[in-house]
């Protein structure tokens, strides 16, 4: 694999993926419920286009929750049609690749290094990314912008950076969660420091300004998308969604089945739980590694791919693929067969339940319900081991007869 | 006072032994049966009685808030009547039905109102009193306390107002506040109809079902007819007075009654009953007979009096009791019409189906068949529940097998709103002469919260029917229409009225409703799981151990702790 | 008491640090399953192999019941009478003339539609052209809808009669007069609360398969089928009727669907206790009569090889073991398989519980009369259906008529078989991980040396690429095959083909050299994923098609877990010729059933094919490969 070069194996997916999106494949998946959520599923945007063409009020109605930001770059800008949505998401996936390269290489202090193909390649054939693509699900584009944030983030420019997360939290709430890391990360370094940690130099002050431009980028997007839509209505429609949960379509999270069989009576302490579970995570990994912000980064990733509203596979899909960026860990990960054994399950459990249950009426929920819990697990697990690996590196290599274990 | 009320009726109920009270009274009773042998060898009866009160005005919902005038009725259902004031409606249509009205084979009926289900539209003044919700809500309970059926559920899941297809039927008073008039329609096709509606209809009539035409109307047969409805009518004409329809309609198959497969009927044959005696209130009641084509067919007894197309029977002076009857003579057997020669009763006819069997998403596909040599526009309506959400992008006409998009011109759209409000689209179609246009739109079935299912969730919901209504132009040679459909005259109010298409059912996916309790343990824990995990390893701090074989007590060395 | 405590305590924890002995236990637990693997994976093998023989044993099986309560079947008084059986005949009679004047499936489509619409049933017909690479099918079905009185017609149940009989090559005339006559009969009744569908499909299958897929609206792209004229509501229920004897002995019950569907078990137990009580018609499966029941007949019906004695075949739990074998056997035939046992199969796609019932030729007792009274008697227990049949009464085997398996009764048998292959991946995984040297102890005094485990990295990235080249491969291979050039001229080309199947991997060989000198061998790694793969498969098939899941693990677990280099060329060959024997045989020994597979996949889209090509092959390739790669 090592011996392959990047300048070759990069344009050569490309062009395969960009033909494959031509295909007539992508009519199939788009109302796939593991592909698309209903934040990003792509005939709910088409609908919202026609809608928001006809001069109807597009978030009057329960179907579509993309953000307004959709709206005005479809309907003016970019049309979609068969080829410009191919070329679009193919585009938006090669971005992210690059992207995803990028920030190895400023990992590595690189300016390309050998493993270049092997990351971009990760990327670009992981089928969690690869089929979303296909089904146009606009979470590709969140992933986009996700690592653009990080790439800039970790070469320091600042301003794109908060802009790239400022347009991510304007298309799904959760990019918020990502902003105490990167702002960190902006002041800190994305070398790795796994091995060698040490206690947080950057001072705090420096914060101040970058945190302002953020939230001045966000408010202006935020006032944008109200000037498209002409109403505060989207605000419920879309973000709210992501609160609320009033879509129960299933997808491979732990929401939708917990909310349709949820007591009308607990619905919102269990709403507010969950929701604000989500925010736990932030702090405590920030201050266990702060030493390597990028680290953090990639584990939020992780949290967000396994308790997220409204996942599709393409968030798993990320935070699998970012492993390749800390190879350093590998060495230390736990139980990494297994983990992968239980993603092999429940990558072949899901379509097939989902199948069974809604296509075939063989099955119930429970079956598709039970698929997600056993990727809810493998998403845990791998979040798990990466934690684990993260921390272990420290202690490094033990000789024989000594044992590493926490207490 | 109340007592002096007491004395009137009873006085008014001695009179009416002996003379017809229409005169005295401003109230005037008049009652028809229609009955119509139907192609395929069935017979339509519609019954309808008519009560007029002469010089009334719906009450002017300002009003609501003051004392009402009291209300003094002989014939006029009561029950009804304090419903319409109470909540003060100006117009109103209610109809039940049960079983496919088909249109190819039996044209159109008597009463246009034959929507499998529950129907229920009215027309209200606006009131700063009371607003018009506020009283649609409280109408359509007091008519399902009234007529013992589940209106009440029609609430505002599933109400609408159409007020392109649901016209107002009479005139709008002039009220003193000019104040505009809105309206109220839902649907219920779920609703099946039996004999604990037809009891509370018959209490409504003077005569109740003992007398008159009204004694024809026999639970036993007209329940195990093909198709049966019974719907209300109240409206307000301009200086007449408020008009209440009562109608009946039933399609009842003598063939499957008679033994040898003939088609001949009697009222006997077809009620189990005679009429014995006329509704002496009754202003007029009449019973007209439709005489087929075929000259064969010989109507007994011999009528009073003939149109050229009816024989007619005026119950005043016929001699009871009274059993009417049709043969056609030189028939030994009924032989059904095959299809393809017999010619279109409507102007279209339409198709509306749901294709697809996955419980996540579908396509609605709409056929209308235009059977005129003529253009036609025609309304449609679907009045969706958000049971069933339309991609309304992926709308798709074929005229002939070519994509015509503009034939459909969308006139409004409401995108429905999960658990709260139906869509409501309305559009106009262009059809061509002698054409069929195929619409279809993708579906998308929603997920319902567990609570929200009802109790037979495995069958699925019963969605209500679209409604289409032609409109044709006087200004078209009504000659070449009438040649097309095989009727004398082509009175064009009767072409242009409602076609209701048959219901659908959809099912959507259900959860299992024995788990919450387990569903909410197993997720809780696996959640639980990870989050303490994670924590677990954030928190704890590493130590290095020597591990020998033989279980001396290892010794230990933390490992430097990583921060100070 | 406290020292009691303490003891525990102690013997819990041990006395030094807690973490220490928590380590050495969980070291010692590590080694003893570790140790045992081995026999732990044969333990496994062998209980895996004996359940699946256990299964039609007379000890497992419960009697089938009703679980919808809805259902109440046989509890009404039927009015068939003979009536309606005269009526029938005169229909045959009308059907033997067509027949007599060979006429083509659009005159009798026309015939029968006209006799419909005879009977004031709205009638139509439909044509339809299928294109597959082999030939063409054209034909014309005839339909009818029967609008139940104050029926809303969103509900609708469908009764047919394909023209051509499923089992042998005669022709469904009885059937046929028998929907004739019954639409005639129901037609005089107003107690149907769901409207009737009645069709007359021309051919054997494709006649259903192009009016289903109509009627659900999609469009196969080999298809060209008329739209349908008569709009109906969801189909719930069919009952199709295949009667092409003249008279007959037994009810047999066809239920298979494509793809390893299975209907709901309700209206197999609905339809078989009508047909005993109310048709007064013994039920079997399919057409296996029972040689108990007719001892004369013994040699051809008993499965009983005849070298077996005597005593035993006398046995009864043989005669029952044998009996439920051979139903067994025919079942996973047309599931494993994942064909359509006949028209009804092809129903089950779009959620129809459906089943053939079919009338077993015989000299008599029963005719018309019987098959109309269980038919009215059915369709009254499907009237009561307020809800779909839901119950989760998907999953079972039918072992005879009257008694079935629960899934946890034989689910197990291929888990078992699935769960020895993961381990001996998971086995080989670790033992891919380290290796046993000797390494000099850096002690002063002696010079003694001694064997310690070493780790090594694994070429886990190779391993990889290879499954997928192999799996891309299967992709090729069934694009390859389902070619209209190649399915046509087969017999020629798939020798070829396998003798380059043959040949590839070898030519492909030297590509796998040892990549990294520390690292351990490639085949290691191979067998493992692969092991590993199979299991997943086969585990998650289960639910699937449990016929095709159990078939595949009896086949591959023994030969994937065995699988391993070897030093010795002759070794090597034998090995390599089983495994691609193994793999690719089917093309040059099982043409017919390449066929077929292939038109069932391109007429009604049954994915046996693609499985056999893209998860089956490569597989066993891989395992081929294990062989060869250099120790």
């Amino acid at each position: 694999m090592d011996n392959f070069k990047f300048e070759v194996v990069f344009p050569a997916l490309i062009l395969g993926r960009f033909l494959l999106a031509l295909a007539p494949l992508p009519d199939s998946l788009k109302h796939d419920h593991q592909l698309t959520s209903p934040l990003t599923a792509y005939p709910r945007l088409q609908e919202g286009l026609y809608l928001f063409s006809q001069g109807i009020d597009p978030y009057s109605g329960g179907i579509f929750r993309h953000s307004p930001l959709y709206l005005a770059i479809f309907s003016t800008a970019i049309p979609l049609t068969k080829l410009t949505t191919a070329f679009l998401w193919t585009a938006s996936d090669a971005v992210s690749a690059w992207a995803l390269v990028r920030i190895w290489r400023a990992r590595q202090r690189l300016s390309s290094s050998s493993r270049d193909a092997l990351i971009a390649t990760l990327y670009l054939i992981n089928p969690y990314t690869f089929l979303p693509t296909l089904a146009l699900s606009s979470s590709t584009f969140e992933n986009t912008l996700l690592l653009l944030s990080v790439m800039f983030a970790s070469e320091g420019q600042t301003s794109p950076s908060l802009l790239a997360l400022a347009f991510l939290s304007q298309l799904s709430l959760h990019g918020m969660l990502l902003l105490v890391p990167v702002l960190l990360l902006l002041i800190t370094d994305p070398i790795s420091h796994l091995a060698a940690p040490r206690p947080f130099s950057a001072s705090f002050k420096t914060l101040a300004f970058p945190a302002g431009e953020f939230f001045v980028y966000f408010s202006v997007l935020t006032f944008v998308s109200t000037l498209v839509c002409g109403s505060w209505a989207w605000v419920e429609q879309s973000w709210g969604a992501m609160v609320l949960l009033p879509d129960l379509t299933p997808n491979v999270g732990l929401w939708w089945y917990f909310f349709t069989e949820m007591f009308d009576h607990f619905r919102p302490f269990f709403l507010m739980v969950f929701s604000v579970h989500l925010l736990i995570y932030v702090l405590p990994l920030c201050i266990k590694f702060q030493h390597d912000m990028l680290y953090v980064v990639f584990l939020m990733a992780g949290v967000l791919a396994t308790f997220k509203p409204y996942p599709t596979l393409s968030d798993p899909g990320l935070f699998l693929s970012m492993i390749s960026l800390f190879p350093e860990t590998y060495p230390h990960l736990r139980h990494p067969l297994v983990t992968a054994l239980l993603h092999l399950h429940s990558a072949l459990l899901l379509p097939l339940f989902h199948h069974l249950w809604l296509s075939q009426g063989t099955g119930n929920a429970n079956f598709f319900y039970a698929s997600t819990l056993v990727f809810g697990m493998s998403n845990g697990a791998a979040l798990l081991d990466s934690v684990w690996s993260g921390l272990r590196v420290a202690v490094g290599r033990v000789p024989d007869g000594l044992e590493v274990v926490q207490e | 006072m109340l007592g002096g009320r007491y004395l009137k009726i009873g006085l008014i109920l001695n009179l009416c032994t002996t003379l017809t009270l229409g005169h005295i009274l401003n109230e005037d009773f008049h009652e028809t049966l229609d009955l119509r042998p139907l192609p395929d060898g069935r017979l339509l009866s519609a019954f309808s009685f008519t009560t007029l009160l002469k010089e009334a005005i719906p009450r002017d919902p300002e009003t609501l808030g003051s004392e009402d005038e009291t209300q003094h009725y002989t014939l006029f259902p009561l029950a009804l009547g304090q419903v319409l004031r109470e909540y003060a409606v100006t117009e109103l249509h209610m109809s039940l039905n049960a079983g496919k009205w088909d249109y190819d084979r039996w044209g159109y009926p008597e009463d246009p109102g034959v929507g499998t289900g529950a129907e229920l539209w009215a027309y209200m003044g606006d009131s700063s009193a009371v607003s018009v919700d506020a009283r649609w809500r409280g109408l359509r309970n007091a008519l399902a306390g009234l007529f013992c059926a589940s209106l009440g559920s029609l609430d505002d899941q599933r109400t609408t107002s159409p007020s392109l297809t649901f016209r107002p039927e009479g005139s709008f008073p002039q009220w003193t506040s000019a104040s505009n008039h809105q309206l109220r329609h839902a649907t219920l096709p779920s609703e099946n109809v039996c004999t604990e509606n037809l009891t509370p209809f018959l209490k409504l009539l003077p005569c109740k079902g003992l007398s008159g035409i009204a004694s024809l109307l026999n639970p036993h047969r007209l329940f195990d007819s093909d198709w049966h409805g019974l719907s209300v009518h109240v409206r307000y004409l301009r200086d007449h007075g408020v008009e209440v329809r009562l109608n009946f309609q039933a399609v009842s198959d003598p063939v499957r009654y008679s033994v040898h497969g003939k088609r001949d009927w009697s009222l006997s044959s077809v009620f189990d009953r005679t009429i014995h005696s006329s509704c002496r209130v009754a202003s007029s009641s009449m019973i007209r007979v439709a005489r087929p084509t075929e000259k064969t067919a010989v109507v007994s007894p011999e009528p009073p009096s003939k149109s050229e197309d009816y024989a007619i029977f005026d119950l005043s002076d016929t001699a009871t009791p009274l059993d009417i009857s049709m043969q056609w003579q030189d028939e030994s057997k009924f032989i059904y019409p095959l299809a393809s020669s017999s010619s279109p009763l409507t102007p279209i006819s339409v198709q509306r189906t749901l294709k697809g069997s996955i419980q996540s998403q579908g396509r609605l596909s709409v056929v209308i068949t235009n059977h005129l040599p003529i253009t036609i526009q025609t309304s449609y309506l679907e009045t969706m529940p958000w049971l069933l959400q339309f991609y309304l992008h992926s709308l798709r006409t074929y005229h002939n097998g070519i994509s015509r998009d503009d034939l459909v011109s969308i006139v409004s759209y409401t995108p429905p709103v999960p658990h709260l409000r139906p869509t409501l689209f309305q559009a106009v179609l262009t059809l061509p002469p002698k054409g069929t246009l195929h619409l279809s739109m993708d579906v998308m079935k929603p997920f319902l919260r567990y609570t929200e299912h009802p109790p037979d969730a495995e069958r699925g919901w019963n969605l209500p029917p679209a409604v289409f209504v032609p409109l044709i132009s006087n200004t078209t040679s009504s000659s070449k229409v009438a040649s097309e459909l095989n009727v004398a005259d082509v009175d064009f109010r009767r072409l242009s009225r409602r076609i209701y298409t048959p219901v659908l059912l959809v099912d959507l996916a259900t959860p299992d409703f024995s788990m919450p309790y387990n569903v909410i343990i197993m997720s809780c824990t696996l959640i639980a799981l990870i989050f303490g995990s994670v924590f677990n390893l954030l928190t704890r701090k590493f130590v290095v151990v020597r591990v020998n074989q033989d279980s001396k007590p290892a010794t230990r060395s933390p490992v430097p702790e990583l921060k100070n | 008491m406290h020292a009691i405590r303490q003891r525990i305590r102690n013997v819990l924890r041990g006395n030094g640090d807690r973490n220490a002995t928590r380590l050495q236990r969980r070291r010692a637990l590590g080694t003893l399953i570790w140790s045992r693997l081995p026999e732990l994976r044969l333990l496994l093998l062998l209980v895996g192999f004996a359940w699946i023989l256990l299964i039609p044993s007379p000890l497992l099986g419960q009697s089938t019941f009703i679980d919808e309560n809805a259902l109440h079947p046989g509890q009404v008084n039927t009015y068939w009478n003979w009536g309606d059986v005269h009526q029938a005949d005169l229909y045959l009679a009308q059907l033997e003339q067509l027949r007599d004047q060979n006429a083509t499936s659009k005159q009798i489509a026309a015939h029968v539609s006209e006799e419909f619409r005879k009977l004031g049933i709205p009638s139509a017909t439909q044509d339809y052209v299928y294109q597959t690479s082999q030939e063409s099918y054209n034909g014309t079905n005839a339909y009818a809808v029967f609008s139940s009185p104050r029926g809303s017609g969103a509900e609708a149940t469908l009764i047919s009669a394909p023209w051509l009989s499923h089992t042998e090559d005669a022709l469904n005339l009885r059937g046929v007069a028998t929907v004739l006559a019954l639409a005639a009969f129901l037609k005089g009744y107003s107690l149907w609360a769901k409207d009737f569908i009645f069709v007359i499909s021309s051919g054997q299958l494709d006649g259903m398969q192009a009016f289903i897929t109509t009627y659900y609206g999609e469009e196969p792209s080999n298809l060209i089928a008329e739209p349908l004229t008569l709009p109906s509501g969801v189909i719930w229920v069919a009952l199709n009727i295949d009667y092409p004897g003249h008279s007959f002995s037994h009810l047999g019950i066809f239920f298979e669907g494509i793809n390893g569907r299975l209907p709901n078990q309700d209206l197999h137990n609905s339809v078989q206790l009508i047909s005993r009580h109310t048709g007064g018609v013994p039920v079997v499966l399919y057409d296996h009569l029972d040689p108990r029941d007719q001892p004369w007949r013994e040699a051809e019906l008993s499965i009983i090889p005849s070298w077996v004695p005597a005593s035993l075949k006398k046995m009864s739990f043989v005669q029952e073991y044998a009996y439920r074998a051979k139903n067994l056997v025919r079942h996973v035939g047309y599931q494993a398989r994942g064909k359509a046992s006949g028209v009804h199969g092809l129903l089950h796609r779009f959620r129809i519980d459906a089943i053939t019932l079919y009338a077993v030729p015989a000299t008599g007792p029963h005719g018309f009369h019987a098959i109309g009274r269980i038919m009215e008697s059915s369709l009254r227990t499907i009237n009561n259906l307020l809800e779909r049949l839901h119950a989760s009464f998907f999953f079972y085997l039918l072992v005879n008529a009257t008694t079935f398996l629960k899934i946890g009764f034989f689910l197990p048998a291929a888990i078992i078989l699935s769960v020895a292959m993961m381990f001996s991946g998971l086995y080989e995984w670790i033992n891919a991980a380290w290796y046993k040297t000797v390494v000099p102890r850096s002690e002063e005094k002696t010079e003694t040396t001694e064997l310690t485990w070493v780790e090594r990295p694994r070429p886990v990235l190779d391993a990889l690429l290879v499954i997928g080249a192999t799996h891309t491969a299967g992709v090729g291979l069934f694009y390859f095959i389902t070619l209209p050039a190649v399915v046509v001229n087969h017999r020629i080309i798939s020798p070829v083909l396998f003798i380059i199947s043959l040949l590839l991997p070898l030519a492909a060989l030297p590509l796998f050299k040892q990549t990294s000198p520390g690292a351990s061998p490639l085949w290691q790694v191979l067998k493992a994923f692969n092991l590993c793969l199979a299991s997943t498969v086969v585990s998650v098939t289960c639910v699937l098609n449990f016929s095709l899941a159990c078939t595949t693990a009896a086949t591959l677990s023994i030969p994937l877990i065995f699988s391993s280099p070897s030093t010795s060329l002759p070794l090597k060959v034998v090995k390599y010729a089983f495994y691609m024997l193994l793999g690719f045989g089917w093309m040059v020994f099982a043409t017919e059933e390449v066929r077929s597979a292939i038109w069932h996949w391109e007429l009604m889209g049954i994915w046996f094919a693609p499985f056999i090509c893209i998860v089956y092959t490569p597989l066993v390739l891989q395992a081929a490969l294990v062989s060869i790669l250099p120790l």
